[in-house]
This record gives C-alpha cells, sequence and structure tokens, in this order.
C-alpha cells in the first residue's frame, strides 16, 4: 500500500511529463480501439453489402454448378428443398433463381450476359434489385416480357425505358437455341460495375421455359434470422442441404476474397499493435529513466534507510503500471468521444467496390467491451513488464553512489 | 577482535578504501581503525576531500570496503550484501543527510514512519511513536505537512525524527548542517544533543561545520583518509 501510494504521488511530481507520456501512449491505445472498432464496423458493412446487394448470406445449389455454370445442373429435389426451406427455424428468407448465360442484342449493339430469372416478390426481400431501379418499374406488372438490365448495360445497347431487346440462350438438355423478344420496363444501378454491365433480370417462370429445365432453379439464395449464423461453419445446415448431389455454403465460401481481406485487416491490426507496444516502449523508458535520474538522491536514501532492492524495483513498477492506468484513462476517453461522434455520423465511403463489393452504406465503428477490457489490460501488463528494464538498474543502485551523484 | 567487542557500536579494524577516477586510483580511507561505543555523540572533522563521508558509509554498509572489516552493534557489516544488509540498515541505523533528506511526496508522519512500514510495525503503534518522536522535536503540529512545505531546519528536524523513530543502535549524520544558517544548525544540534542524552542513542557526525565541532563531546580529525587526531572533550 505504501509503495502504491508513493508511486502515484511520484507519477503527479511532474505533471507536464507525466501528461504528455500519457497522452502518448493513451492516443495509441485509442488508435488501435478505432481501428479495431472500425475494422468490424467495415467487415459489417462489407457482409452486408456482400450478402444483401444479391447474394444472400447462404446458397444451395447442384454440385458443380459454380464452377461450370452450366444449365442443365439444376438443383435436385427442388421442392421438397423448398418446403423443408420454409419450415426452418433459422432461415429467415429465401428465393429461388435461375441463372444462365447469353446473348442480349439491340439493333445497334449486342452483348454477353447472365440472365436471372426470379421470383419478384422473394427477391425483392432478399436483394437490393427492387431499390436499385433507376429508371422504370421493378416487375409492375405479370407481363413475362419485361426485362431489367444495368445502367452501363442500357448505355453499351444503347437502349432506354420500352424499347425492345433479344435474349439468345441455348436449352439446358438440347443445346438447341432460342430466341426471345423482351421491353426494357426498368434499368438499375447496382454500384457493381459487373451487375451494371452483364446482367439482366427476368421472371423465373420465364427463365424456367425458356431453358425447358421444368419447376426447378440454380441457386436459392437464403438470408438467417442471424447473420452470424452464416459465419458457423459447424452450424447442421450445411450438411443437412448439401446431399442429393447439392450443395449449401455461405456467403464465406461465396467470397473467399472478403474473408482474406478480413485476414488482411488482421494482420494491420497486428502492426498497428506492434507501433502501439513500440511507442509504449520508448515513451516508459525514456519518462521511468528521466524520472529515476532526477531522483537519484531519493532512491539512494530508500536504499539507505533499509528499503530492499526489491522495495526500490517494485516502486518503479508500480510508477509504470501508474502511468499506465493513466494512459489507458485519456486512450479510452478519446476513443470513446472519437467513435461515439462516428457510430452517429458514421464514415462515408459508399461508392467504392472492395473486392468486388460496392460499399452501398455508411461505416459505423462498432464498440465492443473487449476493446477497453482486453486492449488496456494489454498496455498494463507490456508497460509493467517494459519497466522491469528500469526497475532492475534502479534495484541495483549503490546507494552511496546514488547518494553521490546527486549531490 | 570478536572479544573486544562489547559495548562498542562500531568497530573498524584497517578499513581502506579506494575509487578509481578515469583508472586513477584515489585513496579515500587509508586504515582506519576506529571504535565508537554506545551513547557517544562524536564528530569526525576534516576538511572536504579527507573521507569523511567515506568512511560513514563503509560504516553503514552503503558502501563496501576495499580492505579491512566494520562491525556494528557486534555484526560484521561489511561482509552483509543483499536484503540482509537492507535490513541491517533498516533496524540498527538511523541516517540523516545534508538536504533533500526526506520524500517529497509523503507527509511529515508518512516520512516518519516509512521505517516502521518496512519492519511491520502495527498502524496504531507506529502513529503513537511517531506522534511521541514529532513531540520530542517540536514539530507535532506540522504532521500532516508534506516536505516542500517546511523550512530546512524543520526538514532535518524530520529526518532526525525519521532517524530516530525505530530506534537504532546509531545514529550517522552526514553534514547535517551544510544547508542550514547557525542559528538553525545550533537549535538543530542542541536538539540532537538532547536526544542524546536522554534516549542514550549514539550518534557519529561528520562535519566541517564548527557547530557541530564544538557540541561534540569526541571530534575525531581526519586528514587524507587516515585519523590524524582524537580528542575526547571533559
Amino acid at each position: 500500500m505504501l509503495y502504491i501510494k508513493l508511486a502515484w504521488r511520484n507519477i503527479f511530481r511532474n505533471k507536464r511529463r507525466t501528461i504528455i507520456a500519457g497522452l502518448a501512449i493513451g492516443m495509441g491505445l485509442a488508435a488501435l480501439i478505432f481501428t479495431d472498432a472500425f475494422i468490424i464496423g467495415e467487415e459489417r458493412n462489407m457482409i452486408y453489402s456482400a450478402t444483401s446487394t444479391f447474394a444472400g448470406e447462404a446458397q444451395i445449389f447442384r454440385v458443380g454448378y459454380r464452377e461450370t455454370q452450366e444449365s442443365e445442373l439444376t438443383i435436385n429435389n427442388y421442392k421438397s428443398i423448398v418446403e423443408n426451406l420454409q419450415s426452418e427455424p433459422i432461415v429467415d428468407k429465401f428465393t429461388s433463381r435461375v441463372s444462365v448465360f447469353g446473348t442480349v442484342s439491340a439493333p445497334a449493339n449486342m452483348a454477353g450476359v447472365q440472365i436471372f430469372g426470379i421470383e419478384p416478390e422473394t427477391e425483392r426481400e432478399m436483394s437490393i434489385l427492387d431499390e436499385a431501379i433507376i429508371e422504370g418499374e421493378y416487375f409492375a406488372d405479370d407481363n413475362m416480357r419485361n426485362i431489367l438490365i444495368g445502367k452501363k448495360l442500357a448505355e453499351i445497347l444503347e437502349v432506354g425505358l420500352g424499347d425492345r431487346i433479344v435474349l439468345t440462350v441455348s436449352q439446358a438438355e438440347s443445346g438447341d437455341l432460342i430466341q426471345e423478344l423482351f421491353k426494357v420496363s426498368g434499368i438499375f444501378d447496382f454500384g457493381e460495375r459487373a451487375m451494371n454491365s452483364a446482367a439482366a433480370f427476368i421472371r423465373i417462370e420465364k427463365a424456367r421455359d425458356m431453358l425447358a429445365i421444368g419447376e426447378t432453379a440454380h441457386i436459392i439464395s437464403i438470408k438467417f434470422i442471424n447473420p452470424e449464423l452464416s459465419k458457423n461453419n459447424r452450424l447442421p445446415f450445411w450438411d443437412k442441404y448439401s446431399k442429393n448431389g447439392n450443395k449449401a455454403v455461405s456467403w464465406t465460401e461465396l467470397f473467399p476474397q472478403l474473408v482474406s481481406i478480413f485476414e488482411f485487416a488482421f494482420v494491420a491490426k497486428l502492426f498497428i499493435s506492434i507501433i502501439l507496444m513500440g511507442v509504449v516502449v520508448f515513451v516508459i523508458l525514456n519518462t521511468l529513466f528521466m524520472s529515476l535520474y532526477e531522483r537519484m538522491f531519493e532512491f539512494g536514501i530508500l536504499r539507505a534507510i533499509g528499503t530492499r532492492p526489491l522495495g526500490v524495483a517494485k516502486l518503479i513498477l508500480l510508477e509504470a503500471g501508474a502511468l499506465s492506468v493513466i494512459s489507458i484513462v485519456f486512450g479510452s476517453v478519446i476513443v470513446l468521444i472519437v467513435n461515439l461522434i462516428l457510430m452517429k455520423v458514421g464514415v462515408d465511403i459508399t461508392g467504392t467496390e472492395m473486392v468486388g463489393v460496392a460499399i452501398r452504406e455508411k461505416i459505423y465503428p462498432v464498440l465492443r467491451v473487449s476493446q477497453f477490457t482486453i486492449n488496456p489490460l494489454g498496455v498494463l501488463l507490456f508497460t509493467v513488464i517494459v519497466g522491469i528494464y528500469p526497475a532492475l538498474y534502479a534495484a541495483k543502485l549503490n546507494p552511496a553512489k546514488a547518494i553521490r551523484k546527486s549531490l | 577482535m570478536d572479544e573486544q567487542i562489547g559495548k562498542e557500536v562500531i568497530v573498524t579494524e584497517n578499513l581502506k578504501k579506494t575509487y578509481h577516477d578515469n583508472g586513477i586510483p584515489v585513496y579515500a580511507v587509508r586504515g582506519v581503525d576506529l571504535t565508537i561505543t554506545r551513547g557517544e555523540f562524536t564528530a569526525i572533522m576534516g576538511p572536504s576531500g579527507s573521507g569523511k563521508t567515506t568512511l560513514l558509509n563503509l560504516i553503514s554498509g552503503l558502501d563496501t570496503p576495499t580492505e579491512g572489516k566494520v562491525w556494528l552493534n557486534s555484526k560484521l557489516v561489511s561482509e552483509m550484501t543483499g536484503n540482509e544488509l537492507s535490513d541491517f540498515r533498516r533496524d540498527n541505523i538511523g541516517f540523516i543527510f545534508q538536504a533533500y533528506n526526506l520524500i517529497p511526496v509523503l507527509t511529515v508522519e508518512e516520512n516518519v514512519e516509512y521505517i516502521m512500514l518496512l519492519q511491520g510495525v502495527p498502524p496504531e503503534e507506529r502513529h503513537k511513536r511517531v506522534l511521541k518522536i514529532l513531540e520530542e522535536v517540536g514539530l507535532v503540529e506540522m504532521i500532516d505537512r508534506k516536505p516542500p512545505q517546511l523550512s530546512g531546519g524543520q526538514q532535518q528536524r524530520v529526518a532526525v525524527a525519521r532517524a530516530m523513530v525505530a530506534k537504532p543502535a546509531i545514529i550517522l549524520a552526514d553534514e547535517p548542517t551544510a544547508n542550514l544558517d547557525s542559528e538553525t544548525s545550533g537549535e538543530l544540534l542542541d536538539m540532537m544533543r538532547k536526544l542524546n542524552e536522554s534516549t542514550g542513542m549514539t550518534f557519529l557526525f561528520s562535519s566541517h561545520d564548527p557547530i557541530v565541532i564544538q557540541r561534540a563531546r569526541r571530534v575525531i580529525t581526519l586528514t587524507d583518509g587516515k585519523i590524524s587526531n582524537d580528542k575526547i572533550k571533559r
């Protein structure tokens, strides 16, 4: 208790130095917590952007379909899977899609596109297609010849609302080419280059009819009641629907590039931690040694009147700990204020595209209790570890020399 | 030598200390044989560089001799190391230095009780003893003040209180009046002499201050690291 009192009072003997040192370490801690909070927010944002734009949090498809995109590889036992999904407690929403590569031609131009046959009502729940319409309407009537195309594709084809375009696809089993005439009923802007320039949406019934695949689909896109479930590799859901030649996968498999970027973010966080630790090392060593040299006589007196070497070392370590506590308070307050502001206003990098995912919403840092417990504890522990060197130096001081040096 | 130790508090035998300053040997203490008995009020005098402080440091175990032995309270101090030496100093020696003697962030009470805290004396006993000694040095009303709020003379009185509170075998005072005016020095010395008489505690000073020399009952003169004169006043 005596040493704690002594250390705490000593640290405030040179207030300016303590405040500067505390701010330096505190800013480092704040940077670490902020980076963590921002990365979590960015991850959530990117996952949300990736899954809510179109893909969903999970998908079911026939084994081999994703690699080959062959139109005959439709989902086996489609109807029973749909029935099961309807009663699946962890599934919030799902929609079926038919997808095939084809060409679209207009009087001025033609282009290769991925044609999606969709169920307009369930698709509205699953993706942002209806919100992405910038001209026209989202399947406003039952007209089977309506088609939605991307902004960029409309420019390539030089078509606008109400113009007619021809889709050409090859049928699933026979491979026969089939052409159908459609009317551009809507133009969308997903914010993603690939979707805007090479995707078109028609009703699923029409797509099934053109491909002659019967009442089935190529993809079932799923949203869970809790997005975190999609990250759980051990969820029984994956095995349950990965049967009879079908495969159920999470977005982590659909977007491996996202997983990579999150891993990269983790490494970045690690580097910031290392930089912070570097700052801590220099600030603590500098502060403690300055304080030690200033008070050399005092340490000599303490040793002379019977303080054991370990007692002096303990005092220095406690001073390091006290400085760390001050730094933690500074850092936590700074980062809390910054984060609370940013949690309200957000960081606006909407419109930018990262690893094929368009950021559609502002990024809001996410605060967690662990950021204010584990990180500060790490700083405290590290500070005390760094303090061992000056502590040992002080413990080894020859009292007579220490007293003589200061006189 | 062991047989010689009875009421002697300090015995030194052929005590030598040689420093090396940039490789050049400096003979600070050159074979000192000294005996201080219980209850003495003794001053070691000599000009600057005569080895007074070094001798005190060797006696207290703050420094190690190059040659020779030191017994303090019948214990061979010169061969003690580490915690044993720290604990011995804590329990047997009271120190008073020139100035900046006290821990500035601790109050008068905390400074005085520091050694008793190290000794593990219970809080009530500590408080009682602090009050008693502060009363004796006339500073009981300053108990909650911190050293920077005290005058130089008051600070030295607190240092005397701290040195005496744990009832050590000897008080070693290295130039205790160096930073005090003559009036304050006289008062401090008178107070210490009174305490010496009332408690029987041994005081050993190093000083070239005439005020100290005047009040000491025995004056040892150190010249070039050797005792050149040892005079007991009658």
